[in-house]
């Protein structure tokens, strides 16, 4: 079963997901239409910033058991057994904040949505994007991001991935390092900004 | 609001108008730089492409992505074209300054620029020679009219190379020739260089970046160079002058008026305006003791250096000197005003003045000032300002006494300081008393604790007997710490101080604003040309800890194009090609004779610049000493 697999060392933070998930999850579907919708459409997909400033793309990991879940006394939460998203009922959800309590990942949101229920909050987070997948597309989130950090794919599959490539960074050549030159090369010097306020 | 566990400058009136500013409810430069994080990685690599509109494109660092823009570009050729068009528009601000400049010498030949004169005919009369026009029996007037057309031509298309590059050393100016380095016009360089990063045009990263030093050449040795001296010949070269500085310069009891942005042409007719005996007279009907003119960023640096008006502060200052409450008025030009201004004076009683037909703000009052009625708008302003004072809510809060600072060091004062000539300074730099110079310029970036990149390496090069010249919001850093004043040699190494006790000078020389920059460019010529060397063999560097804006951009490229090395604390948006970081920090030096080097830690950026001026000494056959 796919799902979305976040590779945050991948994160460029340039928050083109965010951008992907509010025009996916709008009624119009252009990115410049979605701005323009009431009430505005809003991305499920939050990229926050590290101890160095590095991007990272945080959102729901539709965990089993979802604490979530377990906290709404309305029964608005449930999980399609098929995929394994748990999914937010727009009109059972009476606005109370328990499954955002419960969060550990603080990834639900409130406010109001284009297919909610009108001028009322309610709770809003990823729904994988099953109106897209139904339709045999890839979550907005990882057909927008260039750089590799949101991948759609089997988890055993992204760890046999990971493991191959942490196998070979074992006993690679010095001079073939793990991260592309550059991008060391800003990460360290972001890093040396940093510490310099830490004086 | 900031998680403050450090305080964000070294500066103590940055630290406690910070917290007033917070107090006031004020966003400031720093929320929005936390707000702002994570920055793109794309953008900050140089790898987003918004050039045309089959993109905008982005290439994939990690090499899964894409690697070509729809055109086909690849990492090297946007990363090169994104930097080339930083330059682009660094040379086209600074020369646009300058093309102001020339418009008022032509408008004072004409008589059309009322309230401008020739404060200097000395130096008219020099700048109209080297520009080749006959001196002997003609009216000051008429030779300011054909200087001004003579550098209008430097602006245009007619020439093979505008004229001030023969400033430089004969050994530069055939390293040029040689890599076609050479600017044939100010505007034109800029010109091609759009015209070179426009889709399907130059797609070889390597030529689009020797364009690049060309271009900013057209600036450094062209726009700026002319903004400085017509600056001086219409407001007087600068000599050493006493002043003061930091927030403390603002007075609770006066009219304070705070010029704002880079040109002259507004802040000297404010200037003249808050002379008025009216107007003063008007203050002290209203309850001040008096008008007190300061500045901020570099138009403060320009009155410093020829009236000795005092600096409340430097770049990430702006906002927080408003949030004293004492700011009666703010006039601002142009260059490095932050749009936020406008906001932040609606918290107090300040009203903002915008001036320049290029540059209008929100929540600003724009009046216009021109050639023709800037006297007269700048009595009505002032006027304006006086009559605010009464309008202040509460007790300004002014957090400390200010700093004395000695500015106005000139290329021809620091000569006659020396008595006439350069030798007593080769022969310091010979003996090794003094061990080489280092010009530390450039902005101030959130990105980098206040202030601390200038004062930190400043401090270290001045201990180890390097003479620091610096312009623009360095200099002001500088001053702020106590080492513009002759006192300060004690803080220098036991070279460098027995010099500057014996010439009453300070170890650091503020060279004025940031186009000003080009008097370092004269100042080693003048060095090179004494010791028959290209400017790549002097004991010299260059350094922008806090840099920041596309302008430093410009200023590096054409330092390290004229052969001086230069550090940069902050990092340009060119990691995506790794190809364009070896050529700018290892390849150089086989074209030009000189590098980048990038280096946040100011401690270490000092080895680095020590080092560097240790290796010139060597290869000149002098004392050198290991640096580690």
């Amino acid at each position: 079963m796919n799902q979305v697999v976040v590779h945050p060392e991948r994160c460029v933070g340039c928050m083109q997901c965010m951008l992907a998930c509010a025009t996916a999850h709008s009624r119009n579907g252009t990115l410049f239409g979605a701005t323009l919708e009431r009430p505005q459409p809003k991305p499920r997909i939050h990229v926050g910033a590290g101890r160095f400033n590095e991007g990272f793309p945080n959102r729901c990991r539709h965990c089993q058991p979802a604490p979530c879940q377990s906290a709404c006394l309305a029964g608005a939460i449930n999980r399609i057994a098929s995929t394994g998203t748990v999914m937010i009922n727009l009109d059972r959800c009476i606005n109370c904040a328990s499954c955002a309590m419960a969060c550990p990942y603080g990834v639900i949101r409130f406010h109001e949505d284009p297919f909610g229920p009108p001028n009322r909050p309610i709770a809003v987070k990823c729904d994988n994007c099953s109106n897209r997948v139904v339709k045999g597309l890839i979550p907005a989130c990882v057909e927008v991001c260039k750089a590799g950090a949101l991948t759609w794919e089997a988890v055993d599959d992204a760890m046999r991935r990971k493991n191959r490539e942490v196998a070979r960074a074992m006993t690679g050549e010095a001079d073939c390092p793990n991260v592309p030159a550059g991008v060391a090369l800003l990460k360290f010097i972001k890093r040396a900004e940093l510490e310099l306020n830490e004086r | 609001m900031l998680d403050q566990k450090s305080s964000l400058s070294v500066t103590k009136d940055c630290d406690l108008l910070y917290a007033k500013a917070r107090r006031d409810g004020i966003e400031t430069v720093w929320e929005r730089h936390e707000a702002q994080q994570p920055q793109c990685g794309f953008c900050d690599m140089g790898l987003s492409c918004r050039i045309c509109v089959m993109g905008p494109c982005r290439v994939d660092p990690f090499g899964e992505g894409p690697q070509t823009g729809v055109c086909g570009a690849d990492a090297d050729i946007i990363v090169a074209r994104n930097l080339c068009r930083m330059i682009a528009a660094g040379a086209a601000s600074h020369s646009d300054h300058g093309r102001d400049l020339v418009e008022v010498l032509a408008g004072v030949a004409n008589g059309s620029a009322i309230g401008y004169k020739i404060r200097d005919e000395a130096k008219l009369k020099r700048l109209a020679t080297e520009y080749g026009i006959a001196v002997d029996g003609k009216e000051t007037l008429a030779l300011a009219g054909e200087l001004a057309q003579e550098m209008m031509e430097d602006y245009g298309m007619r020439r093979k190379a505008i004229q001030l590059v023969d400033r430089a050393p004969q050994k530069r100016q055939e390293v040029w020739k040689k890599f076609n380095l050479i600017p044939r016009g100010i505007d034109r360089e800029t010109s091609e260089m759009m015209h070179r990063t426009h889709m399907g045009v130059d797609n070889n990263w390597v030529t689009l970046l020797l364009q690049g030093m060309r271009n900013a050449l057209s600036d450094g040795w062209g726009g700026s160079m002319i903004a400085t001296e017509v600056s001086d010949i219409l407001f007087g070269v600068p000599t050493p002058r006493s002043t003061m500085v930091n927030a403390g310069v603002l007075k609770a009891d006066q009219v304070n008026i705070v010029v704002h942005g880079h040109n002259p042409v507004v802040s000297e007719m404010v200037s003249l305006a808050c002379q008025s005996q009216d107007l003063l007279d008007l203050a002290k009907a209203k309850g001040a003791v008096g008008i007190n003119l300061v500045g901020v960023c570099c138009t403060g640096n320009e009155l410093l250096m020829r009236r000795g008006i005092a600096m409340a502060g430097n770049h990430l200052m702006t906002e927080l000197i408003l949030s004293t409450g004492a700011v009666d008025m703010m006039i601002v030009d142009y260059q490095c005003i932050m749009p936020s201004l406008g906001k932040v004076a609606g918290c107090y009683h300040t009203k903002m003045i915008s001036t320049s037909d290029k540059a209008q703000f929100p929540q600003m009052e724009h009046v216009e000032f021109h050639p023709d009625n800037a006297e007269k708008k700048a009595f009505d302003v002032v006027r304006t300002a006086v009559e605010n004072f009464t309008n202040r809510k509460g007790a300004p809060f002014i957090p400390v006494e200010p700093q004395p600072a000695v500015g106005g060091f000139s290329v021809e004062t620091i000569i006659s300081a020396l008595g006439g000539t350069a030798d007593p300074l080769i022969d310091a730099i010979k003996t090794g008393k003094i061990r080489g110079a280092v010009g530390i310029v450039g902005c101030n970036n959130p990105k980098i604790k206040h202030d601390y990149g200038h004062v930190t390496l400043t401090k270290r090069l001045i201990e180890n007997d390097i003479l620091v010249i610096d312009t623009g919001c360095v200099s002001v850093a500088n001053a702020k710490a106590g080492f513009k004043l002759p006192e300060a040699a004690e803080m220098a190494g036991p070279g460098l101080q027995a010099i500057c006790k014996a010439l009453g000078i300070p170890p650091v020389l503020h060279m004025g604003s940031c186009v000003d920059n080009v008097r370092i460019l004269v100042l080693v010529s003048a060095l090179a040309n004494a010791l028959g060397v290209d400017i790549c063999n002097l004991p010299v560097a260059g350094s922008a800890p806090e840099w920041y804006s596309e302008k430093a951009v410009t200023i590096g490229v054409y330092f390290v194009a004229s052969g001086v090395t230069t550090h940069l604390g902050p990092m340009p948006p060119i990691t995506g090609s790794m190809n364009v970081v070896k050529l700018l920090t290892e390849g150089l030096k086989d074209v030009v004779g000189a590098t980048f080097a990038v280096e946040p830690d100011p401690e270490k950026a000092a080895i680095f610049l020590r080092q560097t001026i240790e290796g010139k000494r060597q290869a000149l056959g002098l004392d050198s000493r290991s640096v580690g």
